[in-house]
């Protein structure tokens, strides 16, 4: 077990249950793009329209790359996002968000495009100094099933108001299933806000750049 | 002595305004994150009544300054608070000028 392993266990136990991530929907009539590079083994793009405050409709491409064999898949997908339900507390919110969609994919282990479907949780949880989220993503067809479960556990050096910078500092574990990656991927990131412009940076334990940039408008 | 009514409307209409309010302030819940925050600003931006909008995270704090003799009914700012995703807790009409509202905020008053 790596130290960063070790550290994001603590962090784990120190937080609790608390879990997020980016979130999915901006705001009523809000768009959102966000584009994901994580370490070499899922790159994504997606685009989202949220009508209303609970649910946005959009789409994304994903391109898997397994670092442990050639295996490569390339997914293309339209899928609707919904907040299940929000607590708006004197001083923290939590969300947890559920999502599905259809897709095609193409992939160097068979042949032509199949038909992908895509499904996915998130809850987070914050504060102004204490940020945690969870999610699962699924992508699956009738070759293959990958699952992206990610854990991000932040803190804010100081409490950040509207219009000014935001600074957090964030630890993530990730794991893939589908022989995309073995074991638990840790990251420790930079992440900075401010306005509708998001972008977070860092590397992982293998030494590779995990990236994030979104924009709410 | 008698007023006309030529004197006395003009008269009522501008002791109305002198006592319209220039600001609404709301308490809300949630208010955590700048990122998503933004999404208040342009909800209550859309309104032909809205001057400025000022949002504090730290006293958990929306304002409106609205234009000279223009209001937003209670409701519509209820309704656009959650259509940004937020709950609101309390509503306020006050006469305070919405420079002087941000400088009080801004200096961590309430």
């Amino acid at each position: 077990m790596s130290r960063w392993s070790i550290g994001l266990a603590s962090a784990c136990a120190l937080a609790g249950s608390m879990n997020v991530a980016a979130k999915p929907i901006a705001f009523a009539d809000g768009y959102t793009v966000m584009a994901e590079y994580g370490a070499g083994t899922m790159t994504e793009l997606q685009f989202f329209y949220a009508p209303r405050y609970d649910f946005s409709l959009g789409g994304g491409h994903v391109e898997l790359d397994s670092d442990e064999t050639t295996k490569a898949r390339r997914i293309d997908y339209a899928r609707l996002n919904y907040l299940v339900h929000r607590w708006n507390l004197d001083d923290a919110q939590g969300n947890v968000y559920a999502w599905g969609g259809l897709g095609s994919a193409t992939g160097n282990t068979f042949s032509g495009t199949v038909r992908a479907e895509n499904a996915g949780l998130q809850a987070d949880y914050e504060t102004r100094r204490v940020y945690a989220s969870l999610k699962s993503d699924l992508q699956r067809s009738s070759t293959f099933s990958h699952r992206i479960d990610t854990l991000q556990l932040g803190l804010a050096p100081y409490k950040h108001d509207y219009g000014h910078l935001a600074t957090w500092f964030l630890v993530q574990g990730r794991q893939y299933t589908g022989g995309i990656h073995r074991g638990t991927e840790s990251a420790l990131l930079l992440r900075l806000f401010k306005g509708g412009a998001w972008i977070e940076a860092g590397i992982t334990d293998g030494g590779k750049l995990q990236a994030m940039a979104m924009f709410n408008f | 002595m008698k007023i006309s009514s030529r004197v006395l409307f003009p008269l009522l209409f501008l002791a109305s305004a002198s006592v319209q309010a220039t600001t609404v302030e709301m308490n809300v819940n949630g208010l955590v994150c700048a990122f998503c925050a933004q999404g208040i600003e342009k909800q209550l931006r859309k309104f032909p009544a809205t001057a400025d909008v000022i949002v504090s995270l730290e006293q958990k704090v929306v304002a409106v300054a609205l234009k000279g003799g223009q209001d937003i009914p209670d409701g519509e700012l209820r309704r656009a608070l959650t259509n940004a995703g937020y709950t609101v807790k309390a509503i306020q009409r006050t006469e305070t000028p919405i420079a002087e509202l941000r400088e009080r905020l801004k200096q961590g008053k309430p």
